[in-house]
């Protein structure tokens, strides 16, 4: 897709908890418009799976959702970061770095050998 | 954790559609407003920039299928689709659901209950260590079948016996005692030695066993008690330990306390248990050198068998008998080695295999018939399922529908069946006679009850999947009734079975009947109404000597005499047609005779009486003269016998005025007189002579037989026993009575035949209705399969008599070999209760003719009712109908 990256399973949750954890409370739309100015334009969601990855959270007890007003006056549901998921997503970002690093590991040139 | 919040949350969701449904939609159209407006604001059209929203939403129907799909559980959303289908194709056919249901209920009740009853009979494993090498030990002889042992040989068995790993002794029969207290109370007492408990495998809950030192003549006077009195009379104080109670007047000290759970080998129940402190010595003298007499139990060397024991112990056996029983006796004992589960439950092993017998033929019939509805059902929805899988259902789709079905109707009938069973365990329960081992205790068993619905699901999945399988494609659509023949052979070889097993269930349920009524029926030669017995436990330690116990006997006697309404009251020590002391033939000798028999010559009933004990029971005397008031002051032996003894003591003479000698007491006494035969060995035992010995007004001559007072009142019993009672309280308002009419006497002795009969009868009766229901189902699907043939017969000039023929033929062929089956089934079953009948054969033609005409009426009444529908069927309406 034009150099721009799929988002593969399970880092969605992430990218939604952390974003949310920067942004304190977002729409979906703003979410996922907010989720791709931070890859820098270089992912492109399909909004419609958005809102499933939403429930699952929700469901969890990760985030919450409220309706609201936007910027621009039309009623929107807002979400945001519930104390758990605040545990939860500094958890799983622990974890994915941890993964990352090995991984980067792997793959850098072999300098010392 | 929080996985199964969602989890809930799903479950939740699928319950609650409609609010979040709505709610995602609102959001839904908020993001692409907003999406649209990014859009309008970028320069696009409002036309283009909604169908870009669109299009990076991935289309707004499918993200609002993922959100549902996210939202509730979709293979629990269609598991709740297929059981609303099914319920609501229930609602449609409620007779079919609910004979299916009944059906089920009854099947699944009616044997869990039953097995809750025998499983402790039969199965359960005792509650001791190694009970399976737990056995009873000792000799029995015709007036005895308990294995006993005596002191005088218990040491000598026990020192040379090599089959078994240990032995322990138990006093017979628990015996009165007192507990004198602040708050006195009688108890029962009984003694085992200190290897009694071990022997068992039991540890007291509290304190320990006894010491091998406590175990010895003279030893220190220690007790345990039960778990129950230590409850009940000492709020189970773990002090009571080391306390001294006082036990008939001298203190003892308590040094354990038994488990809550524990049972006596012999199933009697003990509050006291002291050492048996066995003396050796004492036993060589005791009871004229052969020693009291005592219960032994045994442990069999592992791998050793009952048999092999046996054989082991004959040689010791014979030593002893040889030793010890007189020769003319002797042939009288044997040697008797029982496992403790045999001893417990003695004859109600048959009782209980019989009844298993039956409730398993219910739950047969039962099986058989929710598989004959569950298979017409199918047969009769084959177009519905042929229509669904023309519509694109999958084989697996219907099968699965087919097994929610059988899982709902199962699970329904589990729930009826469970609560029908905990009411018939307790009407088993209220209506068991006492002589059926661990009844009171019987509660529902889980493990069977989830067999009977497992095997209940399998019945009702199996015959359900049957036509679910073969669906046919398009032929089921096109045609009926194609293949109709073969599924239709196999239904009504259950539907025979059904009937032929009921006929077995009927058959049995007859013959005990008739054993009921011979036993009910049968005279007992002597009256019952309006008599009760009063039993009085004196105190042994207050009333020490037999002058003390007379007197208030006495007492007791001329005080309920000289209440109104009362007719007659007597001294006895038992009533027939119960229990009655037993004495041996071989024991009484004719003066100027020779011994007539050889051996043993049988049991002979004996009981001590005052005169006025043929008065109150209304027994005549035929010969002679009863006793009177003055010979009970007179030092005279005088003796009344019955007339079944006279005629077999003295055939052809003229017993009055013989005289007959007791060899073991060594008296001779004078016969005045001859009474009437009574009912004296049980109710269907077979009668024996009986010796009335007189119960003498005078202290040495008084006797150890505990008196019982008979009492015959022109009042009905419930008024004049508050009277008698009052009277006896006068005497000594401390000692314990028991009051119990004659009438209930009699009638607990019915208990155990009563029992089983209601018990097959009503299987017996539950089988048939099933069976009838089951046959009434088959001929009427059979003749509603057929309504166009009827049609064209019709409009052939088949008359409406020529119909009805056609249909009943049907069902007088399945009729005739379900009851032919039966009854050669029946004729070899009933072999099996010949022990339990009672004057009746096990192949009593009456019994079997009334059963084989009761079955074929009620089954043709059951296929006559369909018959005559289709008789009346209208040609013109039959050939239409497709």
């Amino acid at each position: 897709m034009g150099g721009k990256t799929d988002v593969w399973q399970g880092t969605l949750a992430l990218m939604v908890m952390r974003t949310l954890e920067t942004m304190g409370s977002l729409h979906g739309y703003g979410l996922a418009r907010r989720i791709e100015q931070t890859s820098g334009d270089k992912l492109e969601l399909n909004y419609g799976t958005l809102y499933p990855a939403l429930l699952k959270l929700e469901q969890e007890g990760y985030i919450r959702a409220r309706w609201g007003v936007s910027e621009n006056n039309r009623r929107a549901k807002f979400y945001e970061l519930t104390k758990a998921g605040r545990r939860r997503m500094r958890k799983a970002a622990k974890e994915w770095k941890q993964t990352t690093g090995i991984l980067a590991r792997f793959l850098s040139p072999a300098e010392e050998a | 954790m929080h996985k199964l919040r969602a989890w809930w949350l799903r479950v939740y969701g699928l319950f609650r559609p409609g609010h979040a449904e709505e709610d995602f939609s609102a959001e839904l159209e908020s993001h692409l407003a907003l999406h649209t407006e990014d859009g309008i604001r970028a320069g696009l059209s409002p036309a283009e920039a909604r169908r870009q929203a669109l299009i990076r939403l991935g289309g707004a129907e499918q993200t609002r299928q993922a959100h549902r799909e996210r939202r509730t559980l979709p293979w629990l959303e269609s598991v709740l689709r297929d059981v609303r289908y099914a319920l609501r194709g229930f609602r449609r056919n409620p007779i079919f659901t609910l004979t299916v249901i009944a059906t089920l209920a009854l099947g699944i009740g009616a044997t869990t209950a039953v097995f809750s009853v025998v499983d402790r009979i039969l199965f359960r494993s005792l509650p001791y260590a190694h009970d399976d090498r737990l056995v009873s030990i000792g000799t029995v002889h015709s007036l005895e079948r308990q294995e006993f042992m005596l002191g005088g040989f218990f040491f000598d068995w026990r020192d040379h016996q090599k089959p078994f790993e240990a032995m322990a002794i138990q006093s017979t029969g628990p015996h009165a005692c007192d507990l004198v207290e602040y708050n006195p109370a009688q108890l029962d007492c009984l003694s085992f030695d200190d290897g009694f408990l071990p022997l068992l495998g039991i540890s007291p809950v509290l304190g320990r066993n006894f010491l091998p030192e406590e175990d010895r003549p003279n030893g220190p006077r220690v007790v345990l008690i039960s778990y129950g009195l230590w409850q009940d009379h000492y709020n189970r104080d773990p002090g009571i330990l080391n306390r001294q109670i006082d036990v008939d007047g001298s203190p003892a000290r308590v040094v354990g306390v038994l488990p809550k759970d524990f049972q006596f080998p012999t199933l009697q129940s003990a509050d006291v248990i002291f050492p048996m402190a066995l003396d050796r010595a004492a036993q060589a003298t005791a009871n004229g050198g052969i020693g009291n007499p005592m219960r032994t139990f045994g442990r069999l060397k592992p791998g050793v068998s009952i048999e092999q024991a046996r054989a082991q112990m004959e040689p010791l056996f014979l030593h002893t008998r040889d030793t010890f029983i007189p020769k003319d006796i002797r042939k009288d004992f044997h040697l008797s080695i029982r496992s403790l589960r045999d001893r417990e439950t003695q004859d109600a092993q048959l009782m209980a295999w019989i009844l298993l017998a039956a409730v398993l033929a219910v739950l047969l019939i039962a099986c058989a018939n929710v598989a004959g509805l569950m298979m017409a059902r199918g047969e009769a929805r084959e177009r519905e399922l042929a229509v669904r899988s023309a519509l694109g259902a999958s084989r697996a789709r219907l099968i699965r529908q087919t097994l929610t079905e059988a899982s709902l109707l199962s699970l329904a009938g589990a729930a009826a069946g469970m609560a029908l069973a905990e009411g018939l365990l307790r009407a088993f329960v209220d209506l068991a006679p006492t002589s059926i081992p661990f009844l009171a205790r019987a509660g529902l068993d889980i493990r069977i009850a989830s067999f009977t619905v497992l095997l209940s699901l399998i019945c009702a999945a199996l015959f359900g999947l049957l036509p679910a399988l073969q669906t046919p494609r398009a032929v089921a659509l096109a045609a009926r009734a194609v293949r109709f023949r073969k599924r239709s052979v196999l239904r009504r070889g259950l539907v025979a079975g059904q009937i032929a097993m009921s006929m077995v269930l009927l058959s049995g349920a007859a013959l005990l009947l008739r054993s009921f009524q011979n036993v009910q029926e049968q005279h007992l030669g002597m009256q019952t109404g309006g008599v009760f017995t009063v039993k009085i436990a004196l105190p042994g330690f207050r009333y020490d000597t037999s002058q003390k116990q007379m007197d208030f006997y006495l007492q007791a006697e001329a005080a309920i005499r000289r209440l109104p309404g009362i007719h007659a009251v007597a001294i006895s020590d038992s009533v027939p047609p119960g229990g009655s002391q037993g004495g041996r033939w071989s024991d009484l000798a004719v003066d100027g005779k020779p011994h007539p028999e050889q051996g043993t010559g049988g049991s002979v009933a004996e009981r001590t009486v005052t005169p006025d004990y043929f008065h109150s029971l209304n027994i005549p005397i035929v010969r002679g003269r009863n006793f009177t008031e003055e010979d009970r002051r007179s030092m005279e032996p005088l003796i009344v016998i019955s007339r079944l003894m006279a005629t077999r003591m003295f055939p052809g003479e003229d017993p009055i005025g013989r005289r007959i000698h007791t060899v073991h007491a060594n008296v001779t006494y004078t016969v005045v007189g001859v009474a009437e035969n009574v009912k004296n060995g049980g109710l269907v035992e077979p009668d024996e002579p009986e010796i009335y010995f007189l119960r003498s007004s005078i202290a040495d001559y008084w006797g150890e037989r505990v008196p019982l007072l008979i009492v015959d009142s022109v009042l009905s019993p419930k008024a004049a026993i508050p009277w008698v009672r009052s009277q006896i309280a006068q005497l000594d308002p401390t000692v314990p009575t028991k009051f119990e009419t004659l009438n209930e006497q009699v009638s607990k002795l019915a208990d155990r035949p009563r029992f089983e009969t209601a018990l097959l009868g009503f299987f017996a009766f539950t089988g048939l209705v099933m069976a009838v229901i089951g046959l009434y189902g088959v001929i009427a699907f059979m003749a509603a399969q057929r309504t166009q043939e009827i049609g064209v017969r019709m409009a052939l000039g088949a008359s409406r008599f020529d119909i009805l023929r056609l249909i009943l033929r049907e069902g007088v062929r399945l009729i005739a070999l379900g009851t032919a089956v039966g009854i050669v089934a029946a004729l070899v079953m009933s072999q099996l209760l010949r022990s339990l009948l009672y004057q009746v054969g096990p192949r009593d033609p009456a019994s079997f003719i009334m059963v084989t005409l009761l079955l074929a009426l009620v089954a043709l009444a059951a296929t006559l009712v369909p018959a005559r529908s289709a008789m009346k069927t209208d040609p013109m309406q039959a050939l239409r109908c497709e």
